[in-house]
């Protein structure tokens, strides 16, 4: 277990350095000068030098991503040149914002979509199965940035029960942060609950007629025992999967969900960086995300393997 | 209401400039609804205290009067960072830290600028003519510094006595007091610029009604009333907090929901819905600077490098250039693009200013003469044009009618589109054919065309260098008399406007909505509310 | 079930080859009718500058179709060899693929899209680019399981134990196996491209204007939700269906084609 979990480490350190590169590369090949971009509409010449030399941009490219790898392993990711604050200040107001409606949006993913699959499973073929499975396709076919027009439109337009946008720290006035989230919650949570919903009904099927649940009904357990204790069980492998597999889904659909709703969380933060060209802010959100997807897939992997001993035997990785 | 000076001003001089401007042929509507009152002084009675919650439509860059480049950033320094002179209603200059008008000597070389005493900064330190001097060097020397070419005439500033500072020009400079009325005019404490260096704008410290408080990046700014201020019986409000709300629809939802009681620059489009609402109420600003588009004639390798000829149908050709713009209707685009809300003129000066001369005239829509004139020229049609267009959706819907406006007379037009940021940069660099661009405008008129028209102007994209029109702006900036400036501002504009590098749609407005609860907001053509005197009314 | 999908997929096709041939200019403008409600000389109604959301529909079906196809196509043709060579060299190729894989699936899409746009400017072509390297890593993986399973065959580990060459077991042994997971792979990876197109052109990162695409309408939309309702109805419902009707036939087909899944 140990070799499988130092393996899977090194393999992490290894993704983090090729993204650190494709990172530092990828910034390097958006168009305009950087240095001119962030002095402004009415810079001089001089002052877009003074930009380059502070920013380290006239120095030759390995030189620059050893600063930048140095830097960031130091935990100083510079500031932002839109605002000169810290950067380090705003990922830690903006990250909170986000996690917040991720963590919203994975429970209503969770209690609707494994719900709704478990349902599924019980009923095969019956009305709660259509019902269920249709939820499902129409939850993946449908796009949900135009479930949060809609969402504004019923909700804060016509019915105006709810408001359109904006955010409330949820420190400051817990109520007002709800129900300014419940919304961007729903419509991120929808895609998700589709895709668990199908994947847990698929899961749970295939338990279902398993030789072990067959034994445990044919021993005399009630359904509820059968289902609860040895399907579900089996069956949270795939959740635990796709939890893993989606996040970087999640993290897209919270950029969309966050520009609808206005909400001032890294999605927008990441979308504006590159729009204002805001290096050192881009820089670090991109590096940030990608550790976080690193290591929550670390942890999936890890859990997956004590979930479903045999992965660990044979080694291998969920590819 | 008492109608203000301004109003009526406005109320003269919009049916003559219309007039002048033609008006397409399709109607006279005015510029603003006439319910919407424009520069407002209101002077209903005020409680004090409160937090007043204002929507601002963008993220303003740094807090620091020397880099600052946005007009959001100059609406958060209008309440914390004085200057030494102001505009009043009237767009008159005025002083403000200053205690007068500054007194010209040696044939406008030198300029002497007493000023306000027992003023302090909003950290209790006191504003003396060592604190001028220091962020007058600061923001002409600096090397990232955005002030530079506001006081490239300064090659001196002295300190005659704690209350008196002298400025030494290299030659006679009118438009300084406007750029001392503006950010080059701001100062900072000295204080606070020892201790922050060059992130001073991240915690600025200024001398003003309100002082920073607190900033959350992309999100909010937060200002408190500040106990040093000079006046500061008058100012009623315990707090400002900036909210920034980019999205226009959402600016004025949360306006009506009271989630915020002003919002700044209201879409076009949103203006009708807030009007009609019974709590809120709509003032307008504005109409100093000025909306259109560059036309690339000879930014071959950068807008302040040596221009060069540009191989492209319009960059050869000015009657292709003539033929473009009379196949465009000003009074259309404003209807259809802003609701009819905005200005509609052919120059960068506004329509009421005293630097204007009164026979300029604007071209109305000719479709059959623009195609005479694409005939003329025997380029095949269509004849291909790029129009770089900033991503946002009222410059799309502008690119999409001059698209097509355009198309009837044989011009076929290809919108690309990209975030403002990147336009700038192609605007810069001359890697465009004709380009959305506009200017947020000055008070004196050498703001509005010294940088913009004239031979290395850094925001002269189009690349034009003419001695008919750099001759009489140089003139103009060292001549004091109004009528004389008034003319040789008025020739310069006018070879500008046979050169075509800019071709100019309107004036925009800026509409303030407010709670009408909310009393005491000036709004000046400048377009940045003033709140020091405002409060919610008693 | 799997028929319906196939009659809205072809419903969907058939809009966007047909529908712009019989619809009127999706860029012709009108001033006096913007933002007109559904009637009957403009069924779906006018946008803000007075033009046919009928007409902007229907070709706006032909940019979610093109999106849709040629990114999944991209995908294709670039991720089957590398899987295939992947999975073949197993020892020293395959590690630094799947590394490669798991740094492209740690990158969220759309900020290598958002980047993408602002190099080579927003426009199909990038929304392609874009939507076309986000589904390599599936492509990669399912063509090099595929290997990896069929190279366990007896009668394959029996072809290459007489010597075959390398070609020869790819092409005769390989590839068709790849062929069933990888069509429902389509199924999925194309109805994905639409909403992403879609979402893509909402935040102004792709078809150009006047381009009508449905994500782009839905921009204008959202700007007149109160004013004009009806603006966000359209296209959202497009997406919708045209991407239940690919969901419906990759559920149809994976039942047909794989049948280790259970439904």
């Amino acid at each position: 277990m140990l070799w499988f979990i130092l393996r899977r480490c090194g393999s992490a350190v290894l993704v983090l350095f090729l993204s650190s590169v494709l990172i530092f590369l990828g910034i390097r090949a958006l168009p305009g000068d950087p240095a001119s971009v962030m002095a402004g509409q009415e810079a001089s010449p001089a002052a877009i030098e003074a930009i380059r030399k502070e920013f380290g941009l006239d120095k030759p490219l390995p030189a620059q991503y050893l600063d930048y790898v140095g830097q960031t392993l130091t935990g100083n990711f510079g500031r932002s040149t839109q605002d000169q604050l810290p950067v380090a200040d705003i990922l830690a107001e903006r990250l909170p914002v986000t996690l917040e409606l991720s963590l919203l949006a994975m429970l209503v993913a969770i209690v609707v979509g494994v719900g709704a699959g478990i349902v599924a499973a019980v009923r095969r073929g019956k009305f709660a199965d259509y019902v269920a499975t249709g939820f499902g396709l129409a939850g993946l076919s449908v796009p949900h940035f135009w479930l949060g027009l809609l969402g504004i439109l019923l909700f804060a337009v016509t019915w105006r029960v709810l408001p359109a946008s904006g955010y409330v720290p949820f420190t400051e006035d817990p109520a007002g942060n709800l129900q300014r989230m419940i919304l961007p919650a729903l419509v991120l949570g929808t895609g998700f609950a589709a895709i668990l919903m199908r994947q847990t009904r698929s899961a749970m099927l295939g338990a279902l007629s398993a030789d072990y649940v067959r034994t445990a009904r044919s021993k005399g357990l009630s359904e509820a025992k059968v289902v609860g204790a040895h399907a579900l069980r089996n069956s949270l492998t795939t959740v635990v999967t796709v939890l893993g597999l989606q996040l970087g889904a999640l993290i897209s659909g919270a950029v969309v969900t966050e520009q609808i709703f206005v909400i001032p969380g890294f999605g927008k933060l990441t979308v504006d960086a590159v729009l204002t060209r805001n290096y050192p802010v881009i820089q670090a959100v991109v590096l940030v995300t990608v550790i976080g997807y690193v290591l929550v897939n670390l942890l999936v992997d890890i859990a997956y393997a004590f979930l479903n001993p045999r992965i660990r035997l044979s080694g291998g990785s969920r590819d | 209401m008492r109608p203000s000076p301004k109003v009526v001003a406005a109320l003269v001089t919009l049916p003559l400039a219309l007039a002048a401007c033609g008006g397409g042929g399709t109607s006279n509507t005015p510029a603003a609804p006439s319910s919407i009152a424009s520069a407002s002084a209101d002077h209903r009675p005020v409680k004090n205290g409160g937090t007043l919650n204002i929507a601002l439509n963008a993220d303003p860059d740094a807090l620091d009067p020397s880099i600052s480049t946005t007009l959001v950033g100059r609406e958060v320094f209008a309440n914390m960072c004085e200057k030494l002179y102001d505009i009043d209603a009237s767009s008159t200059l005025i002083p403000q830290l200053a205690a007068a008008m500054p007194e010209l000597s040696d044939g406008g070389r030198a300029v002497t600028i007493k000023l306000r005493e027992g003023v302090k900064f909003n950290d209790g330190t006191a504003l003396d003519a060592e604190a001028v001097k220091k962020s007058l060097d600061r923001h002409r020397t600096w090397e990232k510094s955005a002030r530079q070419a506001d006081l490239a005439a300064v090659s001196k500033v002295e300190v005659v006595d704690p209350a008196t500072v002298k400025l030494t020009l290299t030659q006679p400079f009118t438009p300084l007091t406007a750029q001392l009325a503006d950010r080059a005019g701001m100062i900072m404490s000295p204080k606070a610029l020892d201790s922050e260096g060059d992130n001073f704008g991240a915690a600025p410290v200024c001398a003003g009604p309100f002082k920073f408080a607190g900033r959350t990046s992309g999100s909010q700014i937060v200002l408190e009333k500040s106990a040093d201020y000079y006046d500061a019986a008058k100012v009623k409000l315990d707090k400002l907090v900036y909210k920034i709300i980019v999205d226009p629809n959402v600016r004025a939802a949360n306006l009506k929901s009271g989630d915020v009681q002003v919002a700044d620059q209201l879409a076009t489009n949103t203006v009708a819905g807030v009007q009609s609402d019974p709590n809120l109420t709509v003032v307008s600003g504005g109409g100093l600077g000025y909306y259109g588009f560059q036309i690339n004639i000879g930014n071959a390798s950068g807008s302040t490098e040596k221009p060069g000829p540009i191989d492209t149908p319009l960059g050869k050709s000015p009657e292709l250039r003539e033929a473009f713009e009379l196949a465009l209707d000003r009074d259309a685009i404003n209807k259809a693009v802003y609701n009819g809300l905005h200005e509609v003129d052919c120059y960068p000066v506004p329509l009421d200013s005293p630097y204007r001369p009164k026979d300029l005239t604007c071209p109305k829509r000719d479709l059959a003469k623009a195609k005479q004139l694409v005939q003329a020229s025997g380029v095949p049609t269509p004849i291909p044009v790029t129009l770089a267009t900033p991503n946002d959706a009222v410059n799309q819907r502008l690119a999409q009618v001059i698209q097509s406006m355009t198309k009837e007379a044989g011009f076929n037009v290809s919108v690309q589109t990209a975030e403002f940021v990147s336009v700038l940069e192609q605007g810069k660099a001359g890697k465009f054919d004709v380009l959305l661009s506009g200017w947020s405008g000055r008070v004196d008129p050498d703001g509005n065309l010294t940088n913009l028209v004239t031979t290395q102007g850094s925001n002269n994209y189009a690349g034009m260098s003419d001695p008919g029109i750099d001759d009489p702006i140089k003139q103009a900036a060292a001549e004091t008399d109004t009528a004389k400036r008034a003319e040789l501002y008025g020739s310069a504009m006018k070879k500008a406007a046979e050169l075509r590098g800019v071709v100019y749609l309107y004036h925009n407005l800026y509409y303030l909505g407010m709670h009408k609860t909310v009393a005491g907001v000036q709004y000046f053509k400048d377009g940045l509310p003033r709140y020091v005197t405002a409060g919610f009314a008693a | 079930m799997p028929m319906a999908g196939l009659v809205l997929v072809v419903a969907f096709v058939l809009l966007a080859l047909i529908g712009p041939l019989v619809t009127g200019d999706p860029a012709a403008q009108d001033y006096l009718a913007t933002l007109a409600p559904p009637s009957g000389a403009h069924p779906m109604g006018t946008d803000d500058l007075g033009r046919d959301a009928f007409a902007r529909i229907a070709h706006g079906a032909q940019v979610s179709l093109q999106a849709g196809v040629l990114s999944t196509l991209l995908a294709m043709v670039v991720g089957i060899p590398i899987g295939l060579v992947a999975g073949f060299y197993r020892r020293w190729l395959d590690p630094i693929v799947m590394r490669l894989v798991d740094v492209t699936l740690a990158f969220p899409f759309l900020v290598f899209a958002v980047g993408l746009a602002a190099i080579i400017g927003p426009s199909l072509k990038g929304v392609v680019l874009a939507l076309g390297f986000s589904q390599l890593p599936a492509i990669i993986r399912i063509t090099r399981g595929e290997v990896l399973a069929v190279r366990e065959m007896d009668y394959v580990a029996a072809a290459i134990a007489d010597g075959a060459g390398d070609g020869h077991i790819i092409f005769r042994y390989v590839l068709p196996n790849c062929a069933s997971p990888l069509i429902v792979q389509a199924t999925v990876a194309i109805p994905a491209a639409i909403i992403g197109e879609s979402t893509l052109s909402f935040l102004g990162l792709g078809v150009q204007p006047p381009t009508p695409s449905w994500g782009v309408m839905l921009t204008t939309a959202q700007q007149y939700l109160s004013d004009a309702p009806w603006l966000a109805i359209w296209p959202g419902l497009m997406i919708a269906l045209a991407t239940l009707g690919f969901n419906l036939l990759g559920d149809g087909l994976r039942d047909v084609l794989d049948p280790r899944s259970h439904r």
